[in-house]
């Protein structure tokens, strides 16, 4: 066979957009060995374009059981030899291997990042027999034919050894922490109760909790102040308008009423007009925190979500990388090639026609830097398939930001008039935007009202025809929503942009924490409390920016990985010894916790019939069987049962049905989406979901 | 150690850790609620088991001393 070129990249939607752009016809030949897809294409010679299915090799234990901490020696090893969900992997492996025999040069074309290089450097080291040190590295930012060309010619001469250690450090310090804390926990508990379950902590994932727990406390104990605040109506030239008294908060329930009491039915005379123009810049480039946060409070995404439809964008050539740190977008991108492609689209051709009229275009730049990628930008390619509406979505606000930071500085103009009556002063504040500027490109994602008053002059006399006291009360510290606490852990300095979301969805998935505005389950709350009590480095905020530091030092290559992994033992291997002393007591604490976790999860609601007992998920000791009956059926005072499915999962959905106020219980089954149970017999929407059912069935059997 | 009267953790006084925290802020807060309401020890309690913004464990304290004031 005819020696080629093997190119490695890391998805197999990658892989065909790299073989599409480097074949000389645009057609590459799709070839598929054991299930595994990879494409063939010609250009100044034949090319292999082979996806991984991301990470392939991952940081195993060297020797021994898993029964034990701590472990300090570790090595590499493909995926399938160390997870169970990992078997299809092998054959992926295999392909390499098998592939690399009749290759005489080796390119990495892998995400030009950390997780990337390190899948290429894996691949190329152990599947493909040490071809680390003789490959070549494309590094793109976008997968557009052009871009890919360009760095297909102009090759890296070898693989980026830097970031690749970097990535090994991570890694490798990550096992390190997460497998010996894990352990420390699982088997604590374990040999105290002689029942497994499984607890988890490591090096982000504790200190992520700890600020969730810390708030927790705070909410918990909240015990708010009351004050009270003074609603009025003013009648300004026969319209009716809001007016702010002069004290948004009165401390005093008498202060307010006397207020109400001197005000009520009088008029006041126009004190003062103050007018205010000023200017707003416009925003800057995305980078993924930027537009994880902004996807979050426009769409209500999860940051993890945002995530994936990004790279899936990326993955389309719609938009550039975007696991990115860059605020920053250089001329070097091609500003009016990019505005000029996006002008092909109707709803675009009008707002890009105006950017490039400019002699010149300077976008507005945030200060993080990003060595690897610029800011978040589109290629200007447009959709060669139907973009779901949440990929719509997101495109059209990366589309938008990148032509808003272009844009001119908004002018507004606020004004705030001062009504006098009686020794009281109420304000009328009214905003308008004058030149729309920037927000002109950016208009479906602004979220100021204007608020216009009518035309008043000084002097003039305002009646009021309303006032009234309000109460009201402090409210305790807002809770973090997966937006909030992303950008709290890059606040302080933990975890990676690439990592942050994943560490927020294992808090979910460990049952730590749960809902949208986040609640820290008593699990959750107890594992942090235990940790902090028996030994608080685990879960130190200042522990683990530290340790940050040291890895990212690796990537600028003034300190060697060797150093930290040492560094990095040298710190966990007291906290073990501690967590062992403290085994006994710890196993205890963690233990009750999961009882306790257990036995809630399995509460339903309150008995709708006895009132005071709690409907719970049972089994019955002579069929095994499990249905839903109240606790106080144990004190001898409520029969009240109800069947449940007997397939899949059953849990608590702690929400009420919306036709009876029952609580709802959600089923899950293979196979079948997830599905609200109300077990209420006589529940009024009963037929109303039944109907909906039998039509949904006949839809489907139509299709 | 004892247990806390109102969740059974362990407790060094009457009260685990969180709950005893919960009952200093509650003593603490009611000086500034006399001030601006008026208000008797018993309706601040009430008022507070009652309040939305009001914390699980201050509930918790709330309502236990007002059961206790009670009984």
């Amino acid at each position: 066979m005819a020696k080629y070129a093997l190119i490695i990249t890391e998805k197999p939607d990658a892989a065909k957009r790299i073989a599409t752009a480097l074949d000389s016809r645009g057609k590459p030949e799709k070839v598929e060995d054991n299930g595994v897809p990879y494409f063939l294409a010609s250009r100044d010679r034949k090319l292999v374009v082979v996806p991984a299915l991301g990470h392939l090799y991952t940081v195993i234990q060297d020797r021994g059981g898993r029964n034990y901490y701590p472990v300090f020696s570790f090595k590499w090893a493909p995926r399938y030899k160390a997870e169970r969900r990992a078997k299809e992997t092998q054959a992926w492996v295999e392909v390499f291997s098998k592939l690399s025999d009749d290759a005489d040069d080796f390119i990495a074309a892998c995400d030009y990042d950390i997780e990337g290089s390190l899948i290429g450097y894996c691949l190329l080291k152990y599947a493909c027999n040490g071809k680390e040190s003789v490959a070549k590295r494309m590094k793109f930012s976008t997968l557009t034919k052009s871009e890919l060309e360009k760095t297909y010619e102009e090759p890296l001469p070898h693989l980026d050894f830097a970031l690749i250690e970097a990535g090994r450090t991570r890694h490798e310090v990550d096992w390190l922490y997460g497998v010996n804390l894990s352990r420390a926990l699982t088997l604590s508990a374990r040999r105290w109760s002689g029942k497994y379950a499984t607890l988890s902590t490591g090096r982000v994932q504790g200190p992520t909790l700890r600020f969730l727990v810390k708030r927790e406390r705070a909410i918990g104990l909240f015990v708010p102040k009351p004050y009270w605040s003074i609603h009025a109506e003013a009648e300004i030239k026969g319209s009716a308008c809001e007016v702010e008294y002069e004290r948004k908060k009165i401390g005093r329930k008498a202060e307010a009423d006397k207020v109400v009491q001197d005000c009520r039915g009088k008029a006041g005379k126009i004190e003062s007009i103050e007018v205010r123009k000023y200017q707003q810049r416009p925003p800057i480039p995305f980078d993924l925190g930027g537009l994880q946060t902004e996807a979050y409070s426009l769409f209500g995404y999860t940051p993890r979500w945002t995530a994936g439809i990004a790279q899936r964008l990326y993955l389309a050539a719609l938009i550039s990388y975007p696991r990115t740190s860059s605020q920053k977008l250089p001329p070097a991108i091609n500003y009016r090639g990019i505005l000029e492609a996006l002008g092909k689209k109707p709803a675009y051709r009008k707002l890009t026609s105006s950017l490039l009229k400019r002699e010149k275009l300077t976008p507005r730049e945030g200060k993080k830097e990003d060595p690897a990628h610029p800011a978040v930008y589109p290629t200007g390619s447009l959709p060669e398939r139907a973009l779901s509406d949440q990929e719509k979505n997101i495109w059209d606000l990366i589309v938008r930001r990148f032509m808003a930071v272009f844009g001119e500085p908004a002018i507004k103009q606020s004004m705030k008039a001062t009504l006098a009556l009686d020794g009281h002063h109420f304000y009328l504040r009214g905003r308008q935007v004058l030149k729309a500027g920037w927000m002109r490109f950016y208009k479906p994602y602004i979220r100021t009202e204007e608020v216009l008053l009518p035309p008043i002059e000084e002097g003039e006399v305002a009646k009021l025809r309303q006032i009234a006291r309000e109460d009201k009360f402090t409210s305790p510290p807002p809770r973090y929503n997966p937006s909030s606490l992303l950008k709290k852990m890059e606040e302080e300095g933990i975890g990676t942009k690439a990592t942050r979301a994943d560490i927020i969805q294992t808090l979910y998935d460990r049952n730590y924490i749960r809902d949208k505005r986040i609640e820290v389950t008593a699990l959750g709350f107890d594992i942090a409390e235990i940790l902090h009590k028996h030994c608080p480095r685990v879960i130190s905020v200042k522990f683990t920016r530290e340790l940050e530091e040291k890895m990212e030092q690796v990537r600028a290559e003034s300190e060697r990985r060797e150093n930290v992994l040492v560094e990095a033992v040298d710190r966990l291997k007291p906290m073990l010894e501690e967590l062992k002393k403290r085994e006994e007591r710890m196993g205890e604490a963690l233990s009750n916790a999961v009882k306790k976790a257990r036995m809630e999860e399995r509460i339903v609601g309150n008995c709708p019939n006895c009132g005071t007992g709690k409907l719970i998920i049972l089994y019955s000791r002579k069929t095994g069987k499990r249905f839903i009956g109240c606790t106080n059926y144990f004190n001898g005072l409520c029969k009240t049962s109800f069947p449940l499915p007997q397939k899949g999962t059953v849990k608590s959905l702690r929400s009420e049905c919306a036709g009876c106020g029952w609580p709802l219980v959600e089923v899950r089954t293979k196979g079948r989406r997830p599905w609200r149970l109300c077990f209420n017999p006589d529940c009024p929407r009963k037929e109303e979901r039944k109907k909906y059912g039998e039509m949904r069935d006949l839809r489907e059997r139509s299709n | 150690m004892g247990k806390c009267e109102i969740c059974e953790r362990e407790a060094t006084n009457e009260y685990c850790e969180l709950h005893e925290k919960a009952h200093e802020n509650i003593v603490q807060r009611y000086e500034i609620w006399q001030e601006a309401m008026d208000i008797s020890w018993r309706e601040y309690l009430s008022a507070l088991a009652e309040n939305s913004y009001t914390g699980s464990w201050a509930k918790d304290v709330a309502k236990h001393l007002n059961q206790k004031d009670e009984r």
